[in-house]
């Protein structure tokens, strides 16, 4: 980088944890508030910090900057200490290396979402977070590196899809140093001198070997890389924003995208679950969800909302994308077949995805803002400490008329991003006719824009269950 | 953090259960079923003789289910003894939870929540 000071900033060995510390207290008051506090969502830490704050930080940061949140994780700290007590033996399993266990984590999270009503429940939130750290504890007590990272977090699947999008990204400054290296330390671990059995500084955990890794996907920003490198030649540099997305090149660690379907359905969740999500809190989804139960004969919201889940994040995709990838094959004469092609472009949607979850993220955020410092007296004042008198639940955020031309405005950027990033794929597809591949795709990108556009301005209703009248 | 699983299981495993109080909070909500907009809120003080309590300080408030919205409040006037009556303004449709905050005149402070779920748009 070149601002002065935050090189040598990053190359500093503690900096992860110094980060990490104050993410880890604050996870701990999160818990004992779910469990122990208030049962009202607005007036609980659990609830609050969740649903508002992290989701909302964590994709403006995404946007801004890059996957600085998995650099300062504080499930990450915990497994470190961990693991100075008990060493992993196993290596993950050869059949489980892909993204569709994660895929399906992060669906279930979605879904759990909605089942129990996460964002009214600091009791469930709270268990969330606690089982998210003993799931950590075991499957990178059991199975060795990053195992957890790459091939379970629902949270570290969404961060390496949407820092796609970031501008900035772990890369090597010059290759030239890294082909005159012999050590390899970056990936190997540098190791103590006169001893190759013993690793000083681990490289990378998530097998992204620098000089040939492309983009963010898989990467922590954990900077093992860049304090195991001995020519200090690993930073975090800047870019242009998803110019990783038009690019399909073999990637360390990952393989090409276009031969990656597990990455593409971790790409369809993510984009296509970005409307799901946003849905479920407008009021039309009530009475889709109240026909769906009549048509089901169910009084329960399990089954409807497997229904409306697997219309949203399955049929739908399936459609609009599988009639796209025949028409590119028509009309653009691409040489690929059809599943294969598919896979090519659903990458294209992912900057629509990401503007869609920052839309809904950075409103609750913005609108919410400020409600930390009153919920965090009323939690301090729980425990003894008067925090600036009492709390003043009048403190919001920044007014919703303020906010809502933001929330277009991400959308617009989405879609111009997915329809730059699908032009740029249709022409290195179909050199001859790219405008003919590209517009299947800009339409069914037109599309859900316009879907999001829509449930933008529809009433916010959020209800725990349609039935309650 | 390994040291306070067990306690947190411990505590954490049931969820939270509301104190019970000697001194009952009645309630009523109007007009049903509750939409969007202007609501009247009657509230009843009864010892633990059943007796109506006057002279109390009542206060209300509204809160939707997500966090981080825009919470509501209503001013309260006893208008018989030991009854109470408020209103509050729903801002938009969804979960709800009303609060009712009471101070006693010897300074004891109860508190009621009421879920008002599925709040309707006009």
């Amino acid at each position: 980088m070149r601002v002065p000071g935050l090189r040598r900033l990053f190359r500093w060995r503690h900096l992860r944890t110094v980060l990490q510390i104050p993410l880890l207290i604050v996870s701990v008051a999160m818990i004992l508030d779910g469990l122990l506090g208030p049962s009202l969502a607005p007036k609980n830490l659990a609830t609050t910090l969740s649903w508002v704050h992290f989701r909302g930080a964590l994709v403006l940061v995404l946007l801004c900057a890059g996957n600085f949140f998995c650099l300062a994780c504080p499930f990450m700290l915990v497994r470190n200490v961990a693991r100075r007590f008990f060493r992993p033996r196993l290596n993950w399993p050869q059949k489980l290396r892909n993204k569709w266990l994660s895929v399906g984590l992060f669906a279930l999270i979605l879904f759990c979402y909605e089942e129990f009503s996460l964002w009214s429940s600091p009791w469930w939130t709270a268990w969330l977070i606690v089982g998210y750290f003993l799931t950590v504890l075991v499957v990178d007590g059991v199975f060795k590196h990053a195992s957890f990272c790459k091939f379970v977090c629902p949270i570290g699947q969404f961060n390496f899809v949407a820092s796609t999008i970031s501008p900035l990204e772990v890369k090597v400054r010059d290759l030239d140093v890294c082909d005159s290296c012999g050590t390899k330390d970056c990936i190997r671990g540098r190791r103590a001198p006169g001893s190759e059995l013993v690793v000083i500084q681990r490289g990378c955990e998530l097998a992204l070997f620098q000089p040939l890794k492309v983009g963010n996907m898989d990467c922590t920003f954990c900077l093992d890389c860049v304090h195991a490198c001995p020519h200090d030649n690993i930073g975090i540099l800047s870019r242009m924003p998803a110019s990783e997305l038009m690019v399909d090149p073999r990637r360390s660690g990952i393989g090409r995208f276009s031969q990656r379907t597990d990455v593409a359905a971790l790409a369809i969740v993510f984009s296509f679950g970005a409307l799901l999500n946003a849905f479920g809190m407008v009021s039309p989804v009530y009475a889709l969800e109240s026909w769906l139960a009549g048509i089901l004969h169910v009084n329960s919201k399990a089954p409807v909302l497997g229904v409306l889940f697997a219309l949203f994040l399955v049929m739908e995709p399936a459609v609009l994308m599988g009639l796209a990838a025949w028409l590119t094959q028509i009309l653009g004469g691409s040489q690929r077949a059809l599943v294969p092609l598919a896979v090519r472009y659903t990458y294209g949607l992912v900057p629509l995805g990401f503007g869609m979850w920052l839309a809904h993220y950075s409103f609750h955020f913005l609108t919410g803002l400020y409600t930390v410092l009153p919920v965090t007296q009323s939690a301090a004042s729980r425990m003894g400490w008067n925090l600036f008198g009492s709390p003043r639940w009048t403190w919001l955020g920044i007014p919703m008329r303020y906010v809502q031309p933001l929330e277009i405005g991400f959308l617009v950027l989405g879609l111009a991003g997915s329809l730059l990033v699908i032009h740029q794929l249709a022409e290195s597809d179909c050199a001859e006719r790219p405008l003919r591949a590209f517009a299947p795709w800009a339409a069914v990108s037109v599309v859900l824009w316009m879907a999001a556009i829509w449930m933008m301005f529809q009433p916010m209703d959020m209800r725990g269950t349609f039935l309650a009248g | 953090m390994l040291a306070c699983v067990p306690a947190l299981l411990a505590s954490g495993c049931r969820k939270p259960v509301e104190p019970q109080s000697a001194i009952a909070i009645e309630y009523g909500i109007s007009p049903q079923p509750i939409r969007v907009g202007p609501v009247a809120v009657t509230v009843k003080l009864r010892d633990a003789a059943g007796q109506l309590m006057p002279g109390a300080r009542v206060n209300l408030e509204a809160d939707m289910s997500h966090p981080g919205m825009a919470p509501v409040f209503g001013e309260v006037r006893e208008v018989a003894p030991g009854q109470y009556r408020g209103s509050l303004e729903f801002a938009m449709p969804g979960d709800w939870v009303v609060l009712i905050h009471v101070t006693l005149p010897d300074g004891r402070r109860l508190e009621r929540q009421v879920s008002v779920a599925g709040v309707t748009a006009n």
